[in-house]
């Protein structure tokens, strides 16, 4: 086996919850995702299948245990270190796509790359224009995004997620509010980006029609590893 | 990257043009606030520089006098021997001596040598009863060099009627306040009966009518020469009871008072000292005044703060997702704080442009306020100090009003919110 570097891992990964009683979310979890592959989290609600999503999104800081992202021990960064993390190498789809409805769609996917600021306003445009073309969208581009179907904006939110070329793309449900049609479709452009682009995806679902699909199932169960 | 290509101020604007109705209620606020400041204190301070002003123009920057008559210490608490012990002097009467001021014209030959000063004026006054036919009524008779206390007072230009020169050439003249001449019912070239406490009578010709602006002074007082003055209280021709002073610099006022009480030995009053009580109330006039405006600035605050929870509440979502894709606390705190500055910026720019409008506006409209003082225009003191004092004000209390909302939507949990759809 070629060595392929891991994207993210984990060593014994702890959560607790303290409102409104104590409970281990996560108990020691050891995971981790390879470059260029795509991963599926599943397991029963409560299973703790999302909140390890969120802790391994760096969103949630509040747990034990080391987590590796590319390299760096997320642990020991601060929270502008982090935010500025999930700018540049973690593209987010979430069940609920949470465009800015006051915004076209093509400054909606550009959002990210501004804060980056590595490039031109001029450059920014010209790529989430390429982002949204990749994404059969870009006659959507300068409608408002609240004006779009719920699956364009789902496709759109994608193209947002891609924009920094992100070192992984994470994602919570992202099928979750889509009818099957549409779940097909962005099921086929992640997998698409993974064999095209070697794009590192880790997906939490319930959907196992989806997870079936990937390259590789982890089970949460009681917030522990079942298998991966 | 321009300004308006930051995605902060482009979010911002976006959330506020989202939000046309309550951000032009917040603006208004402000507007208002800064408005009613600016019209307000430019009323209250226009109108206390013209009483000032009136009043400088009225009282002597220096007014040197005989402070005869005044409590005296007992001749008994004088002697050594009896120091410490108990002493009760009752029913001491003041020491009979007249308010004279002693070598006065050396006095006025000294000050008018002194660089400080501008002009000298003797001056004697007296209590007088003014009678035309059966018409009567008592004032002051204000004994003076004529030419001297023009000078200081700039008596000709408040004249309405008649020269001020005609006091000199007219060897009975009198120049009477405008509010005398009428309820005497006194026209130029009328003869008037002046009375004296000391039992003098003068049959005098009215040569003048003058108008200081100063109700209360216009309705008593009467312009006479000295010589006429010293007539009427029946005493010599070098008697005078104040000396005043025209300062070429009026702040030095209380400086110099001091010196001259010292050098001359008679007591020295400064304008400022003069209108003390004035100036008292003038203190407590503009705490009310900034305390009214400061509380109005600090509701359309709230109405700035009210307006941004709402924004916050409904944009919950949209900062999670700013936050998940790399936004830090900072920026979000930035998004808000430019939306109630923005609010702040424009309302207040408004405000000031509405205030001196109504300034220029109320300034116009012919009032002829008759009271304390009396003018034919209300006046506005548009000293660029109240507007930019009202701008820095305004900006502060919107940014204080929106940074502790900014603050809390940058305390927002990304994960409560997206996990919570």
């Amino acid at each position: 086996m070629t060595t392929v570097k891991n994207i993210i891992e984990t060593k014994n990964l702890n959560k607790f919850f303290h409102d409104p009683v104590e409970f281990q979310a996560l108990k020691g979890v050891n995971v981790s995702v390879k470059q260029g592959e795509f991963a599926a989290i599943v397991g029963a609600s409560g299973s703790g299948k999302s909140t390890l999503l969120y802790v391994l999104s760096t969103l949630d800081t509040d747990y034990t245990g080391n987590i590796y992202f590319d390299g760096d021990n997320l642990s020991l960064q601060s929270k502008d270190q982090l935010a500025a993390i999930r700018n540049e190498k973690i593209g987010f789809v979430f069940q609920f796509h949470y465009l800015l409805p006051e915004f076209t769609v093509l400054e909606n996917v550009a959002m990210p790359a501004i804060k980056l600021g590595r490039y031109s306003q001029e450059q920014i445009d010209d790529l989430a224009m390429e982002k949204l073309k990749m994404l059969g969208l870009e006659d959507q581009a300068y409608k408002r995004a609240n004006k779009l179907s719920g699956g364009q904006q789902q496709r759109v939110a994608i193209a947002r997620a891609l924009i920094n070329d992100p070192k992984i793309i994470m994602g919570d449900e992202p099928t979750g509010n889509l009818d099957s049609k549409n779940s097909e479709i962005v099921f086929d452009i992640l997998k698409e980006l993974k064999e095209k682009y070697n794009q590192s995806i880790l997906i939490v679902t319930h959907d196992m029609n989806f997870a079936n699909k990937t390259d590789r199932i982890i089970t949460l169960r009681d917030g522990e590893v079942q298998n991966q | 990257m321009s300004i308006l290509q930051s995605p902060i101020i482009k979010i911002s604007l976006r959330h506020l043009f989202a939000k046309k109705r309550q951000t032009i209620v917040a603006m208004l606020g402000v507007m208002f606030g800064i408005a009613v400041f600016i019209f307000q204190a430019g009323l209250m301070s226009g109108f206390q520089m013209t009483f000032i002003e009136q009043t400088v123009n009225t009282t002597a920057n220096i007014r040197l006098y005989n402070e005869a008559n005044k409590n005296r210490p007992s001749i008994l608490s004088q002697i050594d021997s009896l120091k410490g012990r108990l002493l009760f002097v009752r029913n001491q009467k003041p020491k009979d001596e007249q308010p004279k001021i002693r070598n006065g014209k050396q006095i006025i030959d000294i000050l008018e040598k002194d660089k400080n000063v501008s002009g000298v004026s003797p001056f004697l006054g007296s209590q007088a009863i003014f009678k035309m036919g059966i018409a009567q009524m008592s004032g002051r008779v204000s004994g003076v060099d004529i030419v001297k206390e023009n000078i200081l007072f700039n008596v000709q230009k408040n004249n309405t009627h008649g020269n001020i020169l005609k006091l000199q050439t007219i060897p009975n003249g009198i120049i009477l306040g405008e509010g005398l001449a009428d309820m005497l019912g006194a026209k130029m070239g009328d003869n008037i009966n002046v009375i004296s406490p000391a039992g003098v009578t003068l049959e005098m010709k009215v040569v003048g009518i003058n108008r200081s602006g100063i109700t209360e002074v216009d309705k008593t007082r009467a312009y006479i020469n000295l010589r006429n003055a010293q007539k009427l209280l029946r005493v010599d021709g070098s008697y005078i009871t104040d000396i005043n002073i025209k300062l070429k610099d009026i702040n030095v006022a209380g400086d110099l008072a001091e010196d001259y009480n010292e050098k001359f030995g008679y007591k020295a009053l400064d304008w400022r000292e003069a209108n003390a009580n004035i100036f008292g109330i003038f203190k407590i006039q503009n705490m009310i005044t900034y305390l009214v405006i400061i509380s109005i600035l600090i509701v359309s605050g709230f109405g700035i703060f009210n307006i941004l929870m709402m924004i916050i509440y409904e944009k919950m979502p949209d900062i999670a997702i700013l936050k998940a894709v790399g936004y830090k606390d900072r920026d979000i705190v930035k998004i808000f704080l430019t939306e109630s500055l923005l609010i702040g910026i424009v309302g207040g720019l408004l405000g000031l442009l509405l205030g001196f409008t109504m300034q220029q506006v109320v300034g116009s409209i012919k009032m002829d306020v008759k009271g304390f003082v009396s003018m034919e225009y209300l006046r506005f003191n548009s000293s660029p100090l109240f507007f930019i004092f009202a701008y820095v004000f305004a900006l502060i209390v919107t940014a204080i009003a929106g940074y502790i909302p900014a603050r809390k939507a940058s305390k927002i949990d990304a994960i409560d919110i997206i996990r919570s759809k």
